[in-house]
């Protein structure tokens, strides 16, 4: 069969078929790739550009296109300077994400290493858990979260959630803890206010942990039960090490995440701009941001590498 | 006599030389010096006291998940009078499906349900095919530009749709910049046809072209899956006189079914909640996330026929969940059958490792 195969493909004449094996296969790959490669020309990398270019003019639309004058870096010190919103925004989404992010992690693996234990009702508990995964993208999420936007409806938020209340205030004054400073008091009450926040965006991180909870090698546990570790030890000295290389896949997910997700503040600011024909400040915000991303991906992924074990290298 | 020796007379298991469990651990006990002893007493201790408080913890961050579900189910069936009935905390006196009932005549329920489900299978189904397509022409062939060429995938992950989105839209609403060319040379009438904005195609042509919503992650994916296939599968298609198109047919996509499922699925989920997009390319609210976007205004028209029309939040909250419910229910079915694929899909799809 793979005899009479072969000559009938020898009889085949034609540049492709008299290259070498190696080039051949290249021709193939570069065949599989051919959809997307011209559509990310045309959708992708085509309007990155453009909106590059967009962001150094001083744009207005035209039939047929774009046309505009070259301003140079204008809009970009427009951007810093005149726009107060745009700055405002920034900071707040940037605070914000520095400080949720880690809290972010700690409940998932939090959350995970509960997960992966045995106990009954462990299913229905895990499908809960990745329910916000489903809803969280999607504008329902802007409607449960409370902030409802048009038509001066956003009080209503005092009926969705019930976490905006001041509960921990409530049971810091049950317990009797009043030394608190302010500062710690209200760094405390940001955190417990926003658990519906921090909860609701946990779903593929909790995933990603779990799955690498279960790749952890039984002779690994069996030591530790062996060695007489406790649940706290075995917690720092094996679970820790096993699951680092995917702290970092779901830190740069999180940060991502947070900076790309369609309701963050300066996204919106961004869209603002544009409905106010402003096409090249727009771009020249959205391209500031961008770039204050990558820089914060880069400075994790270059950090995180000291910290990370990885089992094989 | 084997037998009778299994069968003690005080009730408890026998392990071993015909002694019971508690006897076995006195004497292991016994052994054991101060630390071990104390270790054991530790160790049982947690195991007792551990399950009560993981039902706690579990019990209540579950709650934190469910609750908004449960309010929108329980807003949904109330009247508008129960509202401020102080005694109405979660079960309505007055059960009613007036509010459903307005909500889905506001947002169109039916017909709008049919064309965002058009959208989103068919967008979808179409993504997976182009972008596994795709993932198995990085993860399994070597050529030039191969590592610059994945950059850029990585990059269609990292981008926000809102850097591209304008240029985008122009590239549909003058098809390429052709279409004022086209106008000139057949009339407006043909020109005015070559505008793509509003019709399913500036949908579907990126995901045709493996560009659509997430469409970078969904490559990145398959291409882990593909790498972590073995090698020899594709050696043995090879000697059996199969071309790479025919292997990737006939031999590796039967073994990505599962993944393939996996990807679909959250391919639809992101299609259902995309309103970003969509509101790019729509003008008239025709998708779900649309209507649900604006359903305040939607309401208002419906009701009282302008939207200058005053209403409490207190009355809307009201409508809002109820349109949240709609909007939640198919997505929740599909997740309540399909739950085994979303969540165990994910570790084998090969988006871990």
């Amino acid at each position: 069969m793979s005899l009479r195969m072969k000559t009938k493909k020898e009889k085949r004449k034609g540049l492709f078929y008299n290259m070498p094996y190696e080039k051949r296969k290249a021709m193939y790959g570069y065949g599989f790739i051919a959809l997307w490669l011209v559509g990310t020309a045309i959708f992708f990398l085509y309007p990155l550009i453009t909106s590059l270019i967009y962001s150094f003019m001083d744009v207005s639309p035209q039939k047929g296109g774009m046309t505009g004058t070259w301003v140079g870096f204008d809009n970009y010190v427009k951007v810093f300077t005149e726009d107060q919103k745009y700055r405002q925004y920034l900071v707040s989404v940037l605070g914000d994400t520095l400080w949720k992010t880690p809290l972010i992690l700690i409940f998932s693996l939090f959350v995970a290493v509960i997960l992966n234990q045995k106990f009954p009702g462990r299913t229905f508990a895990r499908a809960v858990f990745f329910l916000p995964v489903i809803i969280a993208t999607g504008p329902v999420y802007n409607i449960i979260n409370g902030d409802i936007s048009s038509s001066g409806a956003s009080s209503a938020g005092q009926f969705s959630t019930m976490f905006s209340t001041d509960l921990m205030g409530e049971l810091f004054q049950f317990i009797g803890i009043y030394g608190l400073t302010d500062n710690m008091q209200s760094m405390i009450e940001t955190v417990s206010n926003n658990i519906f926040t921090i909860i609701w965006s946990t779903g593929i991180q909790i995933l990603i942990f779990l799955a690498a909870l279960q790749n952890i090698p039984v002779s690994a546990k069996e030591a530790a039960q062996m060695e007489g570790a406790t649940a706290w030890e075995y917690f720092w000295k094996i679970t820790l090490p096993y699951v680092s290389p995917m702290i970092l896949a779901n830190l740069i997910f999180t940060v991502i995440d947070s900076f790309t997700a369609p309701d963050n503040k300066v996204m919106e600011r961004v869209l603002e701009v544009r409905h106010d024909w402003f096409y090249g400040q727009a771009a020249a915000m959205a391209w500031v941001y961008f770039l204050i991303v990558m820089a914060a991906v880069g400075i994790i992924t270059v950090i995180m590498n000291r910290f990370i074990y990885y089992e094989v290298d | 006599m084997a037998k009778k020796e299994k069968q003690p007379e005080t009730g408890e298991k026998v392990i071993g030389n015909g002694l019971s469990k508690k006897e076995i651990k006195r004497i292991r006990m016994s052994k054991m010096d101060k630390t071990e002893i104390a270790y054991m007493r530790r160790k049982e201790a947690a195991e007792k006291v551990w399950p009560f408080f993981r039902f706690l913890i579990l019990f209540g961050l579950c709650f934190i998940i469910l609750y908004p579900l449960i309010y929108m189910v329980s807003c949904a069936f109330r009247a508008q009078s129960d509202m401020s009935d102080p005694t109405v905390m979660w079960i309505p006196r007055h059960l009613t499906l007036d509010i459903i009932k307005q909500t889905a005549n506001a947002m169109n329920f039916w017909p709008t349900l049919g064309t965002t489900l058009f959208l989103n299978i068919g967008c979808s189904l179409v993504q997976v095919v182009t972008c596994a397509i795709t993932g198995y022409g990085f993860a399994r062939f070597r050529f030039k530009f191969k590592d610059l060429l994945f950059g850029v995938v990585i990059l269609m992950i990292l981008v926000p749709h809102q850097i591209i989105s304008m240029s985008q839209y122009t590239e549909f609403r003058y098809f390429f910049g052709l279409q004022p060319m086209i106008a000139d040379a057949f009339g407006s009438k043909v020109g005015s046809a070559f505008n793509l904005i509003d019709s399913p195609l500036t949908m579907y042509l990126p995901a045709l072209t493996a560009n659509g919503i997430r469409a970078g992650l969904m490559i990145f994916i398959f291409r882990q899956f593909f790498k972590g296939l073995p090698k020899e599968l594709e050696d043995a298609a090879y000697l059996d006189g199969c071309g790479p198109f025919q292997t990737f047919i006939k031999v590796m996509v039967p073994n990505a079914a599962s993944s393939f499922l996996t990807v679909f699925l959250f391919s639809v989920v992101w299609y259902w909640n995309d309103y970003y997009v969509s509101s790019t390319f729509f003008t008239n609210n025709s998708t779900i996330a649309l209507k649900l976007k604006n359903l305040d205004k939607l309401l208002l028209l419906e009701l009282f026929g302008t939207v200058q029309a005053q209403v409490t939040p207190r009355e809307q909250i009201l409508w809002m969940e109820a349109g949240c419910l709609l909007a939640v229910t198919p997505l929740l079915v599909m997740y309540i059958f399909l739950q085994k694929y979303f969540t165990e899909g994910i570790e084998r799809s090969g988006l871990v490792g």
